[in-house]
């Protein structure tokens, strides 16, 4: 072993390096960094690969799904026999390719769309074995049916019930929108369901700020009144946004790709946005109390628009940070990280921007 | 400048026509009343609200309706000593009446919003309006009255500087000073003398809905949703103190002569009567049935009219001293009562397209037929739910109008959104005309409605093919409107053919509403796509070649009848004919059945349902294919 040993063992020395833990870099299948960088991050995402893994334990012999092959591939990093290295998602891809259209050719790709397609689809699939197991408990014993099987997104109601999935476990929050009628004053409120927030941006903040504004008051006024069911008619309104419940990982995805009119192009913003290692939330509805969340991993936008660029991670593992760029992995300090904050000139096109944020409650640390 | 004329064509917007399903004549409030004001000369009551009409009260007694307003009226001033009133509301437009007579005068089209609230300054006979076009306006009444349909332009000024909708406003008699309250939550000032900004109030946390001013215009009382009432010094911009009584936001204030006691209502539907050196001294004057809107004094000032979200108004007597000194106990019943009528609630389009099911407010569920423009059935107090389920039929006809309730009538809109006002086709027998051509003849139930709405604009129609089948009765009013926007012109449809109403419909009424009443719009029968094949138990030497293989895939127009279909299949699918004409609608033919079969015997299944033969293809494909798929039809032979 000591002969070969890599840059990155040497870096993190072998008396620190941890056990059970590998390094492996993703090799890129002309322009799949989008996928890689996702990939990365959320194999770090502790709770998510101890599930994925586990899926893969006790699904042996299933058919070729996505989720199949996102475990063939966190299974074969898992289990290497050397440390560092780099390995070839070839199966996954190639099953990407076949899933959606969208993501069937060599071009860059939205890696916040990929994500929340990975999200979904696998939730999707877990949801029709559960059906599948569901129905044939029903053959056998018709009387029991009250095992709900449908997405707690379904009705209001249905949220007070456990998760349907452990995706769904790990990454899904509630949203509450309450609208106000300026007129009589009543207040509707509607619960919608989210696996990642998408936050709108501004110059030289921090991400405190920018989901502080996230529940801003927006008024429904002049052309865009607000339909009110108890006045029959259209009224002014004020509408806020509040998050009723945070995910155990609460996967961030700023809005850096503006749609410009006259470009008639999506433009990257590279604004500076701090991100803090350690975010303090705020349960706004029902009972107050603070939430605490630690920064896991960083997907990193390198470039000027969404579909070109480059996609890097950064994840935290063991208390060190570690860059992941396609096949190559390099440790790096967590002061660099402040270098993925963005620009605070609006000069420069091109910038290094973290894009999308996974911060996990320390509660399930 | 405003522009007192019924606005000219904008090109950009599309114009849309509406009618009202109103009674001919409309005695009691439909709904929340958002205005009072009292005539003390006279000792009449004027009360406006949500059903868009301002009405008279003589006591309890209702004189007459003052109707042209086309949204909700949302406040009304009484000036030049009863003479005129002016109104302001939701459609945009600030309205000049003669208070005796009853009739609109003119119509100010300045503001780009709803218009919320008005302001009168006695002395100078000036009047402010405010809205949610975050202006404020100033009128002198004397010249709006002297307004003729030729001198019909009007200076105006405005008051600059508000930067959210404005909800109220208030202004003492002499006019020295005006406040708005907004939703920035701060009170605004103005000297509406010289128009110019004099300061800004902070203190309140939601929006200010309510305003009073002193006689002399240094104090100020404002009720606010954030459930208190603030007592201002302007003098000195401080507040003078703060009155937290109600537990809900406070939306109407009055303040006695010598502004020594306030009355307030509210969310809360109570009406509470507080000494102004003394807040701790305060009367409950009553607990209201519903959300208070509005009060005013009665002539004695001894009692006052409140009005709510119901469409009842109740005068209360006001405490005295004993009642303050808590010697007195307070009445539980009002001294007078101006009974309301029902609002719709709820309406239900039968799948007829042509009636609509209505529930109310006073739980009475009713019938209306849109192309009479009338209610034709009142069923009572029965469940509205089952007698919608009751009512339902297996028809398919296509949306050709649109609901609206703000008023608490039905209101028909054409021609708006997405809507296509000419797509209903109806045969002249399912729409209940018997003297047709002929009996299959399709009619057009917008082309209908429409003739119907302008048949006194434009005269006796001489071409056959254009009579008219159904009238709209004479108190309908027909109102032109910018879809989601403001109201060019309303008319009565018994009005129409005067000199000037017309030649204003003339410069109103939109050409896609022209083009088409006068044309024979048949061009535009929506078609339909749809496949025929045959049953398996179809003996295929009966069939032409390749039947079997392949579909037949056919056009038609939606309304064909599966009876029409078999016509086809026996003549053009069964025999040794050609198919080459889809159009199956156009075989008007009575050909001797093939191979001795008749029509009778084709049974023509969708989704393995027997179809009946006088059921439409649009029918099928919305009840029984239920997909936006091309419908495939099935048919087989039966032996009869």
């Amino acid at each position: 072993m000591g002969a070969n040993i890599s840059q990155l063992e040497r870096d993190i020395g072998s008396e620190q390096f941890p056990c059970n833990e590998h390094y492996f870099g993703l090799v890129n299948f002309g322009n799949t960094c989008y996928s890689n960088s996702v990939l990365q991050a959320l194999y770090f995402c502790k709770p998510f690969r101890e599930r994925v893994l586990e899926y893969k334990a006790k699904n042996k012999r299933t058919k070729e799904t996505l989720l199949t092959c996102l475990a063939d591939l966190f299974h074969s990093i898992a289990t290497q026999k050397k440390k560092v290295g780099s390995i070839a998602p070839k199966k996954f891809i190639a099953r990407l390719r076949k899933e959606k259209e969208e993501f069937d050719n060599y071009m860059q790709q939205d890696a916040h769309e990929f994500l929340n397609f990975l999200i979904n689809h696998i939730s999707e699939i877990i949801l029709g074995m559960y059906e599948l197991v569901i129905s044939s408990e029903r053959q056998q014993n018709s009387t029991t049916n009250n095992i709900k099987s449908k997405g707690a997104g379904e009705n209001g109601t249905a949220h007070n019930s456990p998760e349907p999935t452990w995706v769904h476990e790990i990454f899904q929050g509630i949203l509450t929108s309450e609208t106000r009628c300026l007129n009589c004053e009543n207040v509707s409120s509607k619960d919608e369901d989210f696996f990642d927030l998408q936050v709108d941006i501004e110059q030289n903040t921090s991400i405190t700020h920018c989901l502080r504004c996230f529940s801003n008051t927006e008024t429904l006024c002049s052309d865009n009144k607000f339909k009110c069911d108890n006045c029959m008619s259209y009224q002014e309104a004020q509408k806020r946004m509040r998050v009723k419940k945070l995910p155990m990982i609460l996967a961030l995805h700023l809005k850096r790709f503006k749609y410009m009119e006259q470009y008639n192009r999506h433009i990257k913003v590279s604004h500076r946005v701090v991100f803090p290692l350690e975010l303090r939330l705020f349960n706004t509805v029902g009972i107050f109390f603070v939430l605490l969340y630690d920064l896991v991993a960083v997907v990193i936008h390198c470039g000027s628009g969404p579909n070109r660029g480059h996609y890097i991670s950064i994840v935290k593992s063991h208390g060190f940070w570690l860059l992941f760029d396609d096949d190559q992995v390099d440790k790096i300090d967590a002061s660099t990280i402040e270098d993925f904050y963005g620009l605070t000139a609006d000069t420069q096109k091109s910038s290094e921007t973290g894009y999308i944020l996974f911060y996990q409650s320390r509660e399930s640390l | 400048m405003a522009n007192l004329k019924p606005g000219s064509q904008n090109a950009r917007k599309k114009v849309q026509v509406s009618m009202v399903l109103c009674e001919a004549e409309e005695r009691k409030h439909r709904s929340g009343v958002n205005a009072l004001q009292l005539d003390p000369v006279l000792d009449r009551l004027y009360s406006a609200g949500r059903d868009s009409i301002i009405r008279v009260h003589e006591h309890e007694r209702f004189l007459q309706s003052m109707e042209h307003h086309t949204d909700w009226v949302n406040d009304i001033v009484l000036c030049c000593g009863g003479r005129h009133l002016i109104s302001a509301s939701s459609d945009t437009t600030v309205k000049v009446w003669n208070a005796h007579k009853g009739f609109c005068m003119s119509t100010l089209r300045t503001h780009k919003d709803y218009v919320k609230a008005l302001a009168y300054a006695k002395d100078r006979e000036q009047v402010a309006s405010a809205g949610l076009d975050k202006s404020i306006y100033l009128w002198d009444i004397n010249t709006l009255t002297a307004l003729t349909a030729s001198n019909n332009t009007v200076t105006t000024s405005s008051l600059i500087g508000c930067k959210e909708s404005i909800y109220s406003l208030a202004m003492n008699p002499s006019g020295s000073v005006i406040v708005s309250g907004s939703t920035e939550k701060a009170l605004r000032l103005w000297d509406p003398r010289t128009c110019a900004k004099l300061f800004k109030l902070k203190g309140h946390s939601d929006n200010v809905k309510a305003l009073v001013v002193s006689r002399d215009g240094t104090q100020c009382l404002s009720g606010s949703s954030d459930g208190s009432i603030k007592h201002w010094n302007l003098g000195t911009q401080r507040i003078i103190q703060t009155i937290r009584l109600h537990t809900d936001s406070v939306w109407a204030l009055l303040a006695t002569e010598s502004f020594t006691y306030v009355i307030s209502g509210g969310r809360d539907k109570k009406v509470i009567m507080t000494d102004l050196k003394n807040t701790s001294n305060y009367v409950i004057v009553c607990v209201e049935e519903a959300p208070v809107l509005k009060m005013c004094f009665t002539a004695d000032q001894q009692a006052v009219w409140v009005s709510t979200f119901d469409s009842s108004i109740r005068c209360w007597k006001l405490p005295t001293d004993k009642h303050f000194k808590e010697e007195l106990k307070m009445p539980t019943q009002p001294i007078s009562l101006i009974p309301g009528g029902a609002a719709i609630r709820q309406a239900a389009v039968l799948n007829d397209k042509r009636h609509i099911l209505t529930t109310d407010t006073h739980g009475h569920v009713a019938l209306y037929d849109v192309l009479r423009a009338r209610k034709i059935e009142d069923l009572g107090q029965v469940n509205f739910q089952e007698e919608l389920k009751n009512r339902f039929k297996m028809v398919y006809v296509s949306n050709w109008f649109n609901v609206d309730l703000k008023t608490g009538m039905l209101t028909i809109h054409l021609g708006q959104d997405e809507v296509d006002c000419f797509s209903a086709w109806v045969s002249a027998r399912d729409a209940g005309i018997r003297d047709t051509p002929e009996p299959d003849h399709k009619v057009n139930y917008g082309k209908l409605l429409l003739q119907a709405l302008f048949e006194h604009w434009r005269g006796v129609e001489t071409d056959p093919e254009n009579r008219l089948y159904f009238s709209v009765p004479k108190h309908i009013p027909l109102i032109l409107s910018e879809v989601g926007g403001r109201t060019l012109y309303r008319v009565l449809v018994g009005d129409t053919a005067g000199d000037t109403e017309n030649a204003l419909l003339n410069d109103t009424v939109p050409n896609w509403v022209i083009s088409n009443i006068e044309d024979n719009c048949t061009n535009k029968f929506i078609k339909v796509q749809f496949y025929l094949q045959p049953h398996s138990s179809v003996p295929s030497h009966l069939l032409k070649q390749d039947r079997m293989k392949k579909p037949d895939r056919l056009v038609a127009n939606d309304f064909i009848q599966c009876r029409k279909v078999a016509e086809h299949i026996l003549e053009k699918l069964l025999g040794d004919g050609t198919a080459n004409s889809p159009g199956c609608g156009d075989a008007e033919s009575n050909t001797p059945s093939n191979n001795g079969y008749t029509v009778d015997q084709i049974e023509l299944t969708c989704n393995d349902q027997v179809l009946d033969p006088s059921m439409d293809l649009r029918t099928i494909k919305h009840f029984i294919w239920k997909s936006s798929s091309d419908l495939t039809l099935y048919y087989k032979i039966i032996n009869k």
